[in-house]
C-alpha cells in the first residue's frame, strides 16, 4: 500500500463527510431518508463495480447476477429453509465469488476483447434472471417476501429506515475504501496496466488470470453483500429489480458519469443521479407520463457533455486550475 | 400604498407576514377538517410495461371521483371533497414503495389507492405496515399487509376456480369432449401462482394434465410455445395470460393455423378489446372467434344493469374512448373509495380500516359495476369474498357474448370447429 492510502485515510475530509452522513437520519424526513438510503445502495454498487469496470477496464454487465445471488439466495435460504440471513449472506457471497472467478477464467481462457467480455457477461446476467424467475426455491417470478424487520441484529435486521441507512453508509464507505486500497496497491497497478494494454502487461510479467480473478472476486463478493442488504431493506426480494440486467446498466451509468477508475467517482455519480431520478419522478410523475425520464435523460447528457471524463476528474481539474 | 412608499419597516412586516402565512397554511388547511378535502394518493403505472392498465383505468377513476365531488362529496364528513394526488411508479415495484412513502409522509394523504398489481402490492406492503396506511389496490391478487385491501382476483378462488369451473361447465353441461389439459400462462408471478392452483383444481376435476407451455414474458414471438402445445394435442389449453403475451400467442396460433384445442383463459390476453387492434381485425377474427373463450370481470353485454349503465355513462358522458376491464375495475374502485370514506366518517386510519371491513355493495346496487353475484364485500384475507368471473366468446363484429355463468349469460358456447 502506498502512502497515498494512509494520507487519504488520515485526512479530515472523509471523516467529516462520514460524520455528516451519519447524522442525516436524525435530520431528514422519512421519504428523503429513503432516497438517501437507495442512493447509498447505488453508490456502493457503483463502487464495487468500478473495481472490475473502472480500474481493470472490463465492462462487466454480469453484476446483476451478483446482486441477484446476494438478494435472492440469502432470502430463499431464510424464507424456505430458515437459515439465518447472516449465513445466507456469506453463502451467497461465496457463490458469487465462484461465479465471478468462473467468468474471469472464461475471459482469460478465450482472451475475450472488451466488447466480447461485455456481451458474454450480459448473457450470464440474462441467464441468471431467467433461472431465478423459473426456480421455485428462489421465489420464481413472485419473488420472496421477508419477515418484518424488528431490529434483531442477530437475524440480519437493522430496525428499518435509520438502521438500514447506517448499515449502507458503512458499506458504501467500505466499498470506496477497498477501491482506494486497490488503487494504491500492486494489484491496482496490475489492473491498470491490463486495462491500458493487456499484451504489454503480460509481457512485463503481470499475471492476467490471477489479477482478473482477484478483481472480479472482490467485486462480486461486495456486490453480493450489498444485494443481501438491499433485499433486507426492501423486505421484498423482487427478481425483476434485483436480478435484472437493467440494474447493471444503472450501475454502469452512475460509475461512468462519476468517473471510471477513481475511488470516489462512481459513488459521486450515484449521489448526483440517483436522487435526481427519484425526485424528478416524485415531482413530475403526475404530469405527462414519461416526462421525468425525458428530463432525467437531458440531465445525464448535460453532465456527460460538461465532464466527459467523469464528474470527479472535472472537479479535480477545477481544483488544479485554482491552485 | 404606492411602491415608492414601501420602506424597510413595511417590507419587513410584509415579508414576515408572508413567511408566517406560508408556514402556517398547511396547518390552517388541516385545522378546518370538515371543509378540507380528503387527500387520496393514487399510484399508477402511467409509464413502463404495465402502463396499459393505468392509462385505460385512470380516466374512468378520475371521472367517477369528479362525479362524487359534484354530487356533494363525502356526506358523512360534511360534504368534504376528494382531492387526488397522483404518482407514477413507472411499472417498477420498488418505485411503487418509494412513491407510497412520499405520498404518505410528504403529501400527507389520508388514503392510498392505485392500479397496484401483485408485484407492486408485495413491494408496497412493508411501507404500509411501517406507516400504518390504509390502501386499496385495483388489481393485486393477494394482500400481504393488514392495511391493504384489493379488488383483484384471488389467485385461487378468483382466477383458478373460475377457470376450473368453466372447464367443468363445458365438459359436463355443454358436452365438450375435454379430457386433457395443458396449462399455458404468462410466466410471471400472477401467472405462475394462478397456474399452481389451477393445475390442482383441474386434476381434482378429473382432467389429465399434459406438459406445461409457459409463455416467456420477454419473448418477441410465442411460436415455440405454440409448437409445444401442438405437439401435445391437448383438448383444452388454459391459463392466465397478459395482453402482450396474448397477442403473441394468438399470432403464433394464426401462423401455425392451429385449431385443434379449445383455448380458454384470462384475462387481458383473451378478453382485452385492444386484441383486435393489435392483432389486426383479420387475424383476430380468425383466432378469437374460433375455439376460444375468454375470462373477464366485465362485458358490455352481460345481464348486469349497473355494468351496462356505467359503460353507457363512460362512453356517452365521460367520452372515454377505451372502455375495457381496467376502466370498469377502476370505476368500481372509485365507488369503493367513496363507500369506505362514507362508512369511516373520518380521516382516522383505524376508522378507514373499519370502513373497508364494513363495505357491502349488494348485487343489484347501481354502484356495483363488476360481475359479482354475491356483491362486493371483503373477506378476512382482504380480498373480495366473491372472486368469480365471467366467460365470454368473441363475435366477428368484435362484440362479446357472455356464456358463463348462466346467471349473466346471453348465449350458448359456440361448438368446437
Amino acid at each position: 500500500m502506498r502512502p497515498d492510502f494512509y494520507r487519504t485515510l488520515l485526512s479530515p475530509w472523509p471523516w467529516l463527510v462520514l460524520t455528516v452522513g451519519a447524522v442525516m437520519p436524525l435530520l431528514l424526513p422519512n421519504y428523503y431518508l429513503h432516497i438517501l438510503t437507495v442512493t447509498l445502495i447505488y453508490a456502493a454498487l457503483a463502487s464495487a463495480w468500478n473495481i472490475v469496470g473502472g480500474i481493470a477496464g472490463q465492462i462487466s454487465l454480469a453484476h446483476s447476477l451478483f446482486v441477484g445471488a446476494g438478494a435472492m439466495l440469502s432470502s430463499a435460504l431464510l424464507v424456505k429453509l430458515g437459515v439465518n440471513m447472516w449465513l445466507g449472506m456469506l453463502a451467497a457471497a461465496a457463490v458469487s465469488a465462484v461465479i465471478g472467478a468462473l467468468v474471469s477464467f472464461i475471459d482469460y481462457r478465450f482472451r475475450l476483447g472488451h466488447l466480447s467480455f461485455a456481451l458474454i457477461t450480459l448473457a450470464f446476467a440474462e441467464m441468471a434472471e431467467i433461472y431465478v424467475i423459473g426456480t421455485d426455491f428462489l421465489g420464481g417470478a413472485s419473488g420472496l417476501f421477508l419477515p418484518r424487520d424488528t431490529g434483531d441484529i442477530t437475524q440480519f435486521q437493522f430496525g428499518g429506515g435509520r438502521g438500514a441507512y447506517w448499515v449502507m453508509l458503512g458499506m458504501t464507505a467500505l466499498c470506496i475504501l477497498v477501491n482506494l486500497a486497490i488503487l494504491t496497491s500492486p494489484l491496482g497497478y496490475n489492473l491498470r496496466s491490463m486495462r491500458d494494454n493487456e499484451n504489454a502487461a503480460q509481457a512485463i510479467g503481470v499475471g492476467l488470470l490471477r489479477n482478473k480473478t482477484l478483481a472480479m472476486t472482490i467485486s462480486a463478493v461486495l456486490t453480493s453483500i450489498i444485494g443481501t442488504i438491499y433485499a433486507r431493506y426492501l423486505t421484498f426480494a423482487d427478481p425483476y429489480l434485483l436480478a435484472s440486467p437493467v440494474l447493471t446498466i444503472e450501475i454502469v451509468l452512475f460509475a461512468t458519469v462519476g468517473g471510471l477508475g477513481s475511488a470516489i467517482g462512481p459513488a459521486l455519480g450515484a449521489f448526483l443521479l440517483a436522487p435526481v431520478g427519484e425526485i424528478l419522478r416524485g415531482q413530475l410523475g403526475d404530469k405527462l407520463p414519461g416526462l421525468h425520464y425525458f428530463i432525467y435523460g437531458l440531465v445525464v447528457i448535460g453532465v456527460i457533455l460538461a465532464s466527459p471524463g467523469g464528474v470527479w476528474s472535472f472537479i479535480k481539474s477545477l481544483g488544479r486550475r485554482r491552485s | 400604498m404606492s411602491v415608492g412608499s414601501i420602506n424597510r419597516r413595511t417590507f419587513t412586516v410584509g415579508a414576515a407576514a408572508l413567511t408566517a402565512g406560508a408556514v402556517a397554511s398547511p396547518y390552517v388547511r388541516r385545522a378546518g377538517a370538515q371543509g378540507a378535502p380528503i387527500r387520496v394518493g393514487v399510484i399508477n403505472s402511467m409509464s413502463g410495461s404495465l402502463a396499459a392498465y393505468s392509462q385505460e383505468g385512470h380516466p374512468a377513476f378520475v371521472y367517477l371521483i369528479d362525479k362524487i365531488n359534484a354530487e356533494g362529496g363525502i356526506k358523512s364528513m360534511g360534504g368534504a371533497k376528494i382531492e387526488l394526488v397522483m404518482a407514477d411508479d413507472t411499472s417498477q415495484p420498488a418505485r411503487t414503495a418509494t412513491e407510497a412513502r412520499r405520498l404518505i409522509t410528504e403529501e400527507k394523504v389520508d388514503l392510498l389507492t392505485g392500479s397496484l398489481l401483485s408485484a407492486q402490492m408485495l413491494a408496497i406492503s412493508p411501507v404500509l405496515d411501517e406507516l400504518q396506511q390504509p390502501c386499496l389496490s385495483v388489481w393485486a391478487g393477494g394482500s400481504k399487509s393488514p392495511f391493504l385491501y384489493t379488488l383483484g382476483y384471488h389467485y385461487d378462488r378468483g382466477y383458478a376456480k373460475s377457470m376450473a369451473d368453466f372447464a367443468v361447465f363445458l365438459r359436463d353441461k355443454k358436452g365438450f369432449a375435454l379430457k386433457t389439459f395443458t396449462p399455458c400462462y404468462s410466466n410471471y408471478e400472477a401467472g405462475q401462482q394462478t397456474n399452481n392452483f389451477l393445475v390442482d383444481r383441474m386434476k381434482k376435476a378429473g382432467f389429465e394434465v399434459l406438459g406445461e407451455a409457459p409463455l416467456d414474458t420477454k419473448a418477441q414471438d410465442q411460436t415455440p410455445a405454440m409448437i409445444r402445445i401442438r405437439s401435445m394435442k391437448p383438448d383444452l389449453v388454459m391459463g392466465l395470460v397478459t395482453p402482450r403475451d396474448g397477442i403473441l400467442m394468438h399470432q403464433a396460433r394464426y401462423n401455425l393455423a392451429y385449431h385443434n384445442s379449445i383455448f380458454a383463459g384470462g384475462t387481458g390476453g383473451y378478453s382485452d378489446l385492444t386484441l383486435w387492434r393489435d392483432l389486426s381485425p383479420d387475424i383476430a377474427k380468425a383466432v378469437l372467434t374460433r375455439n376460444l373463450f375468454a375470462m373477464t370481470g366485465f362485458s358490455a353485454s352481460a345481464n348486469i344493469s349497473g355494468m351496462q349503465k356505467i359503460v353507457t355513462e363512460l362512453r356517452d358522458v365521460a367520452k372515454l374512448k377505451l372502455i375495457g376491464q381496467s376502466a370498469i375495475q377502476s370505476a368500481q374502485a372509485a365507488r369503493v373509495v367513496q363507500r369506505v370514506l362514507e362508512a369511516a366518517g373520518s380521516r382516522d386510519k383505524k376508522a378507514l380500516l373499519e370502513g373497508f371491513k364494513k363495505l357491502d355493495i349488494k348485487f343489484g346496487d347501481p354502484d356495483l359495476y363488476l360481475s359479482k353475484p354475491s356483491g362486493l364485500k371483503f373477506a378476512d384475507d382482504r380480498l373480495l369474498e366473491d372472486g368469480s368471473a365471467m366467460f365470454v366468446q368473441w363475435m366477428e363484429n368484435q362484440s362479446q357474448q357472455v356464456i358463463f355463468p348462466d346467471q349473466f349469460a346471453n348465449a350458448q358456447p359456440r361448438a368446437k370447429a
